[in-house]
């Protein structure tokens, strides 16, 4: 059973103050989601967790192994994938090259291809070329091929029609439930909140639910009061 | 013909060395996106550990195997530099740190070489190679080309036939997405950065017996190859390559006229006008209308 523990971790950017306090725990064949209003933290909280920007304090452990001051690759090597928003793909490189830099010792391509199979016709053509939904599939396939213990993802279904985010939920779920531990950051809370098992709602930088996700979903006003305050 | 063709033959070591210099100019930009200026100072550092050598007696061999080895180091202690403090920074501001440092290795080396007093430089491959057209070609003008076309081609083949050429490109593309797939990033760079400082060293050791060898001139001979890797456009290694030839002969044949002779180490000032003319035209076009 991998996990990752998060306890006390505070954020900072240019000086202040955007994750306070945040304790969570993300769980081998679980997917927890965090969600938020635009500037809750969320993006924040997981370039804190990946290295892009350095932790406040607190600590970030992956299997009882602390890791909040190794640098971004080391985290990788330790077991912790990040797709970033934005879709970063090597945009030069061919599909299949762009996942070749991420394979690791026992790893093998066809793992993403049976993810994603649509990724196979693909695999020739420049990453550039790819359509949205395509690319995503790539970020997503290439950090597997990293052999994570814990992925995490920020803002999957971002600009995406809504039949490829169903197509890349079902991927997600399908990740959890072979064992990797998933965190998910959404915008779109009903979709994320419908494949996950456990919720984070962020505000202002603070943690102010933490729970069931299908208590939240049943919960529309619950959630609404969360996101807003009051 | 003759008057033409010897100059421009003797231009041909000039330019071998203006290409591989320009052809490394491509590969650190390619790979770490740093406009370096200061590839030949690195280079001189290595050349002036191989003369202080030789000048101390020891044999050349190993002299020059220990300049490139003091070449290698260094291109990774300022690629350290680059990486450590400025890995994040903008292109324009990591080319004006490469410049400040040019500046810093150059007060440097000349503090350590004696000033620009000229110091005796063996002469590692004397002699002639072949005749063309009733024209001596020396070796160290077949070996610095030679020595260009094998980087580019090496270049070329490394970085698409490799796994470290693989995890070079997506470090140029995007080193964020790189490291955070667990790419070493530092340690490729500083490879680049060694790699391209060694290639270097052994370019300048070639040239600098046909040139005044002080650390200061050494070191300005960044400018025509940055001239060379803008005809590549700081991009293609063969365009750069070619670009760097084009200059050496040009500047021969502009020695062999009387009238431009003194001019001749303007060239590489003026391709640099008509590239960046020519490749900012459609945006001067754009301007105009």
């Amino acid at each position: 059973m991998s996990e990752l523990v998060i306890s006390s971790l505070s954020i900072s950017r240019s000086e202040l103050p955007v994750v306070t306090e945040i304790n969570a725990r993300v769980e081998s064949g679980s997917i927890s989601v965090v969600l938020g209003a635009n500037g809750a933290g969320k993006t924040t909280l997981l370039e804190g967790l990946s290295g892009i920007i350095p932790v406040a304090s607190g600590t970030i452990a992956i299997d009882g192994h602390e890791i909040q001051t190794a640098r971004p690759g080391q985290r990788s090597r330790e077991g912790l994938a990040h797709v970033e928003q934005g879709r970063t793909i090597f945009s030069q490189l061919t599909t299949e090259e762009n996942m070749k830099v991420a394979l690791r010792d026992g790893s093998d391509l066809s793992e993403a291809y049976g993810l994603f199979p649509e990724l196979m016709q693909r695999r020739s053509v420049r990453a550039g070329l790819l359509s949205g939904g395509e690319q995503q599939m790539l970020v997503i396939a290439r950090a597997l091929l990293t052999r994570p213990k814990v992925l995490m993802i920020d803002e999957m279904s971002a600009g995406l029609a809504p039949v490829i985010v169903s197509r890349l939920m079902a991927a997600v779920r399908k990740l959890a439930d072979a064992g990797l531990a998933v965190l998910l950051v959404e915008q779109f809370a009903a979709l994320a909140l419908g494949i996950g098992n456990r919720a984070y709602v962020l505000r202002r930088g603070r943690v102010v639910y933490d729970g069931d996700c299908k208590t939240l979903l049943r919960s529309p006003d619950e959630l609404h009061r969360l996101y807003l305050g009051g | 013909m003759n008057s033409f063709l010897t100059p421009a033959i003797a231009g041909l070591t000039a330019g071998g060395t203006y290409a591989l210099l320009g052809v490394c100019a491509v590969f650190t930009y390619r790979l770490v996106a740093v406009v370096n200026f200061t590839g030949a100072a690195i280079g001189s550092a290595g050349t002036f550990a191989l003369i202080a050598l030789t000048e101390g007696g020891y044999p050349t061999f190993p002299s020059v195997i220990a300049g490139i080895l003091v070449g290698a180091a260094v291109g990774v202690l300022i690629g350290f530099i680059m990486t450590r403090w400025f890995a994040e920074a903008n292109p324009s501001t990591k080319a004006a740190v490469t410049a400040a440092l040019l500046v810093g290795l150059i007060a440097i080396g000349l503090r350590l070489t004696g000033g620009q007093h000229p110091r005796v430089m063996p002469d590692l491959f004397p002699g002639s190679a072949f005749r063309m057209a009733g024209v001596e070609v020396t070796i160290a003008s077949v070996l610095t080309i030679g020595l260009a076309i094998l980087f580019t081609v090496l270049s070329d083949l490394f970085l698409s036939r490799t796994r470290i050429g693989l995890h070079l490109r997506a470090l140029s593309d995007r080193p964020l997405a790189a490291e955070l797939i667990g790419v070493k990033v530092r340690l490729l760079s500083l490879l680049v950065w060694g790699a391209t400082g060694a290639f270097t060293t052994f370019a300048l050791m070639i040239i600098a017996p046909q040139r005044s060898p002080n650390f200061m001139t050494l070191s300005l001979l960044v400018v025509p190859a940055l001239a060379a890797a803008l005809v590549g456009l700081f991009r293609s290694f063969w365009l750069t390559l070619a670009g760097g030839i084009l200059l050496g002969v040009l500047e021969g044949l502009a020695s062999s006229v009387d009238s431009i002779a003194q001019y001749r180490s303007a060239i590489p000032f003026l391709v640099i006008l008509a590239v960046l003319l020519w490749s900012q035209r459609e945006a001067r076009w754009d301007d105009a209308r």
